[in-house]
C-alpha cells in the first residue's frame, strides 16, 4: 500500500514535471542557502583559528603611543621612548613571559651578483617561539648573537630563493649597507597572515641592528607571549603600569590584547551567522509556502479523483498520506538537489573569498555533515509541515460532493 | 434482504430555507434483484443513490445494508462498507487518468489491504471477464468509452460486493456501447449479482426486472419493469 502510494506520488509529480520542478526550486534554494551559509561561516571560523595559531597565540602587542605636540612639550626631558632596556626589564620583572623587541629598518641585501631591497627586522631569540615561526635549516638568533652583536642573518623562505636560488644559503655572506653578515638560518615557509608576509622577512639580532644601523636603543614595538590565556587582561594591566613607571609617569604606551581582536572577529562572525541564517530560513519558508500553494492547487484539481478514491474505499488517512507523501517527496528530492547545489556554491564562494581576501589564500568553505543533516531535516520538515494543511483539506472532502465536482 | 430503507428523509439547507430532496422513502431490495430507479432530473434519484451508496447520510430514517445498520455507523466504517459491499459505476466512468486499466481495477483491492500480487491476479481475472484481456496495460485515454465503462465495471466487482450501484451507466456512451454494457449487466444479473441502476431513460429501465419511479423526492411507483414499459412515440 505505502509502496503504491509512493509510486503514485512519483507518477503525479513527473506528470507535472515543470510544476514540480518549479515547486522544488524553492526548497532547493532554501536548502542550498542553509548549507552555503553554514559552510562559509564555518570556513571563516576555521580560517581565523588557523591563522591565529600560525601567528602565535596569547599575544600582547606593545607600542609607543604617539604624543601630541603639547604632551611632547610638557614631558620634555623625561624618558618617553620605548627602549630595548624596557624589554630586558620586563623579562626580569615577569620571568614567565616571553618578550621580543622589534625594530624594523629598510635596507639592501647583496649576495654576489644578486640583491634584494626590503625590510629588515631586528629582534631577539624569543621571537621564533612567540610567533611559532621556526628555521627550516640552520638556526635562529641565539643569546650569544645578541650579546656579541654578531652579524648573523636569518632569511625568509622567499628571500633565500631570491638571493641564492636553490643553493643552500647557510654560511653564505650577505652585505647589508657595508656590513658583512653571515646567513645562519633559513625560515620555514609560512605565507602571509594579516598582510604580513613571513616568507619575505630578513631577521638580524636586535643588538646588532641597534648598534650598526640605529646608534640608539629605541625600539618600535614588543610582542609578548602570556603562558595562560586567563591572565591576559591582568598581565596587560600590570605591564602597562610597569612601563609607565619606567617612563617617569608618562603614559605613552599602548598594549593591544590579541583576545580583544579575537572577540571582535567572533562578534562579526556571529552577526554574519544571524543575518545569513535568517535569510536561509526565510528562503526555506518561502519554499515551503510554494509547496503548500501547489499542493492546494493539486488538491482542487484532483477533487474528483479524491471523491472516487473515497467512494471505492480510501480511508481519510489513506488520502492524507497520499498528499503528504507527495509534498514530502517534493521536499526530499528538492532537499537532495539543494544539498548538491549548496556544496558546490559553498566551495565556489569559498574560492572567490580566498582570492578576494588579502591573506585568504588558504580560506575555504567547510561543509560539515551536521549542516547537511540540519538542512535536509529542515527541508523534510517544511514538506511535511506545509503539506499537512492541503492534505488535511483533501482528506476531509465529502465524497459525494467531490465526485461531482466540476 | 440486502437493502432496507425505512422512512428516509433528506433535507438540504439552502441558506435559511430547507429543501427536501427525499421524503419518507421506504424501499426493500432482495438479493439478486435488478432494480432500476427512474425519475426526472431533480426527482431525488442522485440523492437516493448517495444514501444507498453510503456516500451521504439521511437526515432521518433507518438504513440497513446487508445486515449493517448504516446510519448508526461512524464515517470510518462507512468507508469499509463502500469498499467491500458496494461496487460503484458512474456515468463519467471516473477512471484515474494516469493509471492503466489493471491499476484502476487494483485500487479497491489495494484499499482492502490485499497483497500486490493478489491484486494483480484478481484485476487481470476481472478484466478478462469483461472482455478486456488484451487491454490490461492501456491507459484510460487509450480506451473507447465502452471499454472505459467495462474497466469501471471490473473495478466495481473487485471486492465481490453484494451490491452493484450504477448511476446512468450508459449516459456517456453511443447506443451500441450502451447496449453492450446493459448486456453485461444482464449477464451479471443472471450470475446472481444484485444491481441497482439509476437512469432517466425509460428504455434502459426496461432492461431491469423492477422499476421504481421517483418524483419530487417521493416514490410514486414500484412495479415490475416489463409490465410497465412505455411506448415511446
Amino acid at each position: 500500500m505505502l509502496r503504491s502510494i509512493f509510486l503514485d506520488a512519483l507518477k503525479n509529480l513527473s506528470g507535472n514535471a515543470l510544476r514540480s520542478g518549479l515547486t522544488m526550486l524553492g526548497v532547493i534554494i532554501g536548502v542550498a542557502a542553509v548549507i552555503t551559509m553554514i559552510a562559509i561561516v564555518e570556513g571563516g571560523q576555521a580560517w581565523l583559528v588557523h591563522s591565529l595559531e600560525r601567528m602565535g597565540t596569547n599575544l600582547l602587542f606593545v607600542w609607543k603611543k604617539r604624543l601630541t605636540v603639547e604632551e611632547r612639550h610638557l614631558f620634555a626631558g623625561r624618558n618617553t621612548e620605548l627602549r630595548y632596556d624596557d624589554t630586558l626589564a620586563i623579562q626580569q620583572r615577569f620571568p614567565d613571559l616571553l618578550v621580543a623587541p622589534i625594530i624594523e629598518l629598510d635596507g639592501q641585501l647583496k649576495a654576489g651578483e644578486r640583491d634584494y631591497s626590503g625590510r629588515i627586522t631586528g629582534t631577539s631569540p624569543e621571537y621564533s617561539e612567540i610567533r611559532n615561526f621556526r628555521p627550516d635549516s640552520g638556526r635562529f638568533i641565539s643569546s650569544t648573537d645578541i650579546r656579541e652583536w654578531n652579524r648573523s642573518l636569518i632569511l625568509g623562505h622567499t628571500i633565500s630563493e631570491v638571493l641564492f636560488g636553490s643553493q643552500p644559503a647557510i654560511g653564505e655572506e650577505v652585505k647589508i649597507a657595508d656590513q658583512r653578515f653571515t646567513v645562519i638560518g633559513v625560515m620555514e615557509p609560512k605565507g602571509e597572515i594579516y598582510g604580513h608576509n613571513y616568507d619575505e622577512m630578513v631577521i638580524i639580532p636586535i643588538s646588532t641592528a641597534l648598534r650598526f644601523f640605529k646608534g640608539t636603543d629605541k625600539i618600535q614595538s614588543m610582542i609578548i607571549h602570556v603562558p595562560n590565556r586567563q591572565h591576559m587582561d591582568e598581565i596587560s594591566g600590570a605591564l602597562h603600569q610597569f612601563l609607565v613607571q619606567r617612563h617617569e609617569g608618562v603614559d605613552d604606551i599602548r598594549i593591544r590584547n590579541q583576545g580583544e581582536f579575537l572577540s571582535a572577529v567572533d562578534q562579526t562572525l556571529l552577526t554574519f551567522r544571524i543575518v545569513l541564517g535568517g535569510i536561509a530560513v526565510i528562503a526555506l519558508l518561502v519554499g515551503g509556502i510554494g509547496i503548500m500553494n501547489i499542493m492546494l492547487v493539486t488538491v482542487t484539481e484532483r477533487t474528483r479523483e479524491i471523491g472516487l478514491r473515497k467512494a471505492i474505499g480510501a480511508k481519510r488517512q489513506d488520502i492524507l498520506l497520499q498528499f503528504l507523501i507527495e509534498s514530502t517527496t517534493i521536499s526530499v528530492i528538492g532537499g537532495c538537489l539543494g544539498i548538491l547545489v549548496g556544496i558546490l556554491a559553498a566551495y565556489g564562494i569559498g574560492d572567490l573569498v580566498a582570492k578576494a581576501m588579502p591573506g585568504g589564500g588558504d580560506w575555504g568553505a567547510v561543509v560539515q555533515p551536521t549542516a547537511i543533516l540540519i538542512a535536509f531535516g529542515f527541508a523534510v520538515g517544511v514538506g511535511v509541515g506545509f503539506g499537512l494543511f492541503p492534505a488535511m483539506k483533501a482528506s476531509k472532502l465529502d465524497p459525494a460532493e467531490a465526485l461531482r465536482y466540476q | 434482504m440486502l437493502i432496507q430503507l425505512k422512512h428516509i428523509d433528506k433535507i438540504y439547507k439552502a441558506g435559511q430555507v430547507d429543501v427536501p430532496a427525499l421524503i419518507d422513502i421506504n424501499l426493500q431490495v432482495e438479493r439478486g434483484e435488478f432494480v432500476a430507479i427512474i425519475g426526472q432530473s431533480g426527482s431525488g434519484k442522485t440523492t437516493l443513490l448517495d444514501i444507498v451508496g453510503c456516500l451521504s447520510r439521511p437526515t432521518s430514517g433507518e438504513y440497513w445494508l446487508d445486515g449493517d445498520h448504516v446510519n448508526s455507523l461512524p464515517d470510518a466504517s462507512l468507508t469499509g462498507i463502500r469498499n467491500r459491499k458496494i461496487g460503484f459505476i458512474f456515468q463519467t466512468f471516473h477512471l484515474l487518468a494516469r493509471k492503466t486499466a489493471l491499476e484502476n481495477v487494483q485500487l479497491p483491492l489495494m484499499y482492502a489491504g490485499v497483497s500486490r500480487k493478489a491484486q494483480q491476479d484478481k484485476a487481470r481475472e476481472l478484466l478478462t471477464r469483461v472482455g478486456l484481456q488484451d487491454r490490461l496495460l492501456h491507459y484510460s485515454n487509450q480506451l473507447s468509452g465502452g471499454q472505459q465503462q467495462r474497466v469501471a465495471i471490473a473495478r466495481a466487482l473487485a471486492n465481490s460486493p453484494p451490491l452493484l450501484l450504477a448511476d446512468e451507466p450508459t449516459g456517456n456512451l453511443d447506443s451500441q456501447s450502451g447496449k453492450d454494457i446493459l448486456a453485461l449487466f444482464e449477464q451479471l444479473h443472471h450470475q446472481g449479482q444484485t444491481i441497482v441502476m439509476i437512469t432517466h431513460d425509460p428504455l434502459i429501465a426496461e432492461r431491469a426486472e423492477r422499476r421504481i419511479t421517483l418524483s419530487d423526492g417521493r416514490i410514486v411507483a414500484d412495479e415490475p419493469a416489463y409490465q410497465a414499459a412505455p411506448v415511446l412515440g
